[in-house]
């Protein structure tokens, strides 16, 4: 294993818990204490950031910028779209009133010329060179804050896009979204996926080469959030020799103690790193002690 | 909605989606472009039922638009089986329009109302079906979301979209006429905090033939509620329980309800979470795997459109007590 990655659901209010809980949490973190979170996380060996792009997250990114502990090699993950912000659209002007909303943003992003000359209802769609553009537009501020000595070490795609396109076999845009990822950015690209055993058995029919690129995806004792289910999910990984899965969700979304979360992954082969939510400094120093035992074993 | 039972449905077992119904023609060209080129996509529903074999039609378009569809489609396919996001219809009198036209139907129907297959919602049922609770004395309820913090241009936000009663408080009258039976409403108020044209917040004082009163409030303008969150406290002469979207708990009144041992708490991951295949909660999951094998079997299910419609004959007399 290779890496430790700080998660940001605490930070943006997430909690698989309880709402109310991550409400009470959200209220006491502003961003300038979200760093202080980060920084012990880093002293005790966290080595890179994986986070939605949500607003919260920007600020906490111009915020690391003055942050000293930040060692060479800290990678930033970011996951891309902030889902939760498209439905708010959708939920405000509708379907069609979300397309519409993303094709003006590209355009007065001044990424889609020929949005702007045509006119949206006449364009022709092209999905596939719009997520490109897509992807542009929606890490540009991201990265343009990125803070000194930190690396892009993956760009992911949300868990909703994912399992979408491997439920319609959208083979084409994942193909897209790889070559653009790895063409412009020079990283690998990524998926977060709660389909696991479905996502590598598409990845593999469509002929795409696994070894290429990141997989984050739930791993815990409990089999929250793994589907189909705990063993097929296990099994699938042991027989993925390219070490390339970042587990997520090891806490069960807090359900289970951290020893309990640390013994199961003792057990479980072939994985890259883990992706883990902290929301104090004293969980950051404990969670990331007790992770960094399995870096070194 | 479309989108997540489409993508939910296209990865169980044995199912497919063949076609889709789409009036924007934006909307059909993106689609087009991304999804397989086996579906076919069609702007009139009528036609779409006519040409293709279809076992099952989910309808999730706006809430005005569902009964008119229900009636289209069942005149056009008697053995075509439907699936309606929440709610049924817009009105009592729309709802049990579509289960006039459903009655002499082959095919069988169902509402979108996918809280029931929470697990968490199941056992706080089985709590208060069992007794346990002692005679119930009263609840507080909510349905809260920051959906809304700016009037909105979509269809929701005009007079027939119904606002916040219609659009957000379905879940939770559900899930109370589930639990309770079919409630008298009291009282009840409501305002607009942001849209013009409907009403923000909903607060509506309940009984139900038990016995048991209490209140429930709904409002989509709430800025902290990053997702939306129910939540019912129900107070019994033996225990409380509380049940939210994450967790249900019991606590026993004895000895002050300060007894060690004297509650329970069952948080989502005490249960099973595993489903063939995730796409937002487990529920939307197990709802469309619900519906499909009632599909195939061809046997009534639940909500189904007769139980559904309690909810809009709820709904209706809350909007007529507020109104008053």
């Amino acid at each position: 294993m290779r890496s430790l990655l700080i998660g940001d659901n605490a930070f943006i209010g997430v909690s698989h818990l309880s709402q109310s809980t991550a409400r009470e949490k959200v209220e006491k973190l502003d961003a300038g204490a979200i760093v202080e979170v980060i920084e012990k996380a880093i002293s005790f060996g966290a080595s890179g950031f994986t986070f939605s792009t949500h607003p919260m997250n920007l600020q906490i990114l111009k915020a690391l910028q003055d942050a000293r502990t930040i060692k060479a090699g800290f990678g930033l993950y970011p996951v891309l779209p902030y889902a939760e912000g498209y439905v708010r659209i959708t939920n405000e002007k509708g379907g069609i009133g979300l397309v519409r909303e993303v094709l003006s943003r590209l355009t007065l992003s001044g990424k889609v010329k020929a949005v702007a000359k045509a006119g949206i209802s006449a364009m022709k769609l092209d999905p596939v060179s719009l997520l490109r553009t897509y992807v542009d537009m929606e890490l540009e501020s991201y990265l343009s804050a990125k803070p000194e000595n930190t690396h892009l070490g993956a760009v992911l795609l949300h868990e909703v896009v994912t399992d979408l396109g491997a439920s319609f076999r959208t083979g084409r845009l994942f193909e897209s979204f790889m070559q653009h990822v790895h063409d412009s950015y020079g990283v690998r690209p990524g998926f977060v996926t709660r389909n696991f055993v479905r996502f590598v058995k598409f990845f593999q029919d469509e002929g795409f080469s696994l070894k290429d690129v990141a997989i984050m995806t739930p791993f815990n004792r409990i089999g929250f959030q793994m589907n189909p289910s705990r063993e097929s999910c296990e099994a699938c990984l042991q027989h993925l020799s390219d070490g390339n899965v970042l587990a997520m969700s090891i806490l069960a979304g807090g359900y289970l103690p951290l020893n309990e979360a640390v013994e199961y992954l003792r057990g479980i082969p072939n994985l890259e790193g883990i992706a883990v939510g902290v929301s104090s400094k004293r969980h950051a120093e404990q969670t990331f002690t007790s992770l960094r035992t399995l870096l070194e074993s | 909605m479309g989108i997540l039972h489409s993508g939910i449905v296209n990865s169980l077992p044995d199912a497919r989606i063949r076609a889709i119904c789409e009036k924007e023609t934006l909307l059909i060209r993106a689609a087009r472009a991304l999804l397989p080129k086996t579906i076919n996509f069609y702007k009139d529903h009528v036609r779409m039922v006519q040409k293709e074999e279809l076992d099952a039609v989910f309808i999730t378009t706006p809430i005005i638009t569902h009964v008119p569809l229900v009636v289209d489609l069942a005149r056009a396919d008697r053995d075509v089986s439907l699936f309606v996001e929440k709610p049924l219809a817009g009105s009592y009198e729309q709802a049990q329009m579509a289960c006039d036209a459903v009655r002499s139907s082959r095919g069988v129907h169902m509402v979108g109302f996918q809280k029931r297959f929470s697990h968490v919602f199941q056992k706080a049922k089985q709590f208060i079906e069992s007794g346990s609770l002692g005679n119930l004395m009263f609840f507080r309820a909510y349905s809260f979301s920051s959906d809304v913090l700016r009037e909105g241009a979509s269809w929701r936000f005009r007079r027939a979209g119904g606002g916040v009663l219609l659009d957000l408080a379905p879940h939770l009258l559900d899930i109370l006429v589930w639990f309770f039976g079919d409630p008298v409403v009291l009282a009840a108020t409501k305002r607009r905090l942001y849209s013009r044209e409907v009403d923000d917040y909903v607060h509506a004082i309940l009984s139900f033939e038990t016995g048991l009163k209490g209140h429930m409030d709904a409002c989509w303008s709430i800025p902290s509620f990053r997702l939306p969150e129910i939540s019912i406290e129900v107070h019994g002469k033996n225990a409380m329980l509380v049940v939210t979207d994450d967790f249900v708990k019991i606590k026993s009144n004895k000895d002050g309800g300060t007894r060690s041992g004297g509650s329970q708490m069952y948080l989502k991951q005490s249960f099973d979470t595993c489903v063939p295949f995730l796409l937002a909660d487990p529920e939307f999951t197990r709802e469309d795997e619900t519906f499909l094998s009632a599909v195939h079997k061809r046997t009534m299910t639940d909500p189904n459109f007769f139980n559904a419609a309690k909810v809009n004959d709820v709904i209706d007399r809350i909007e007529n007590s507020a109104s008053s």
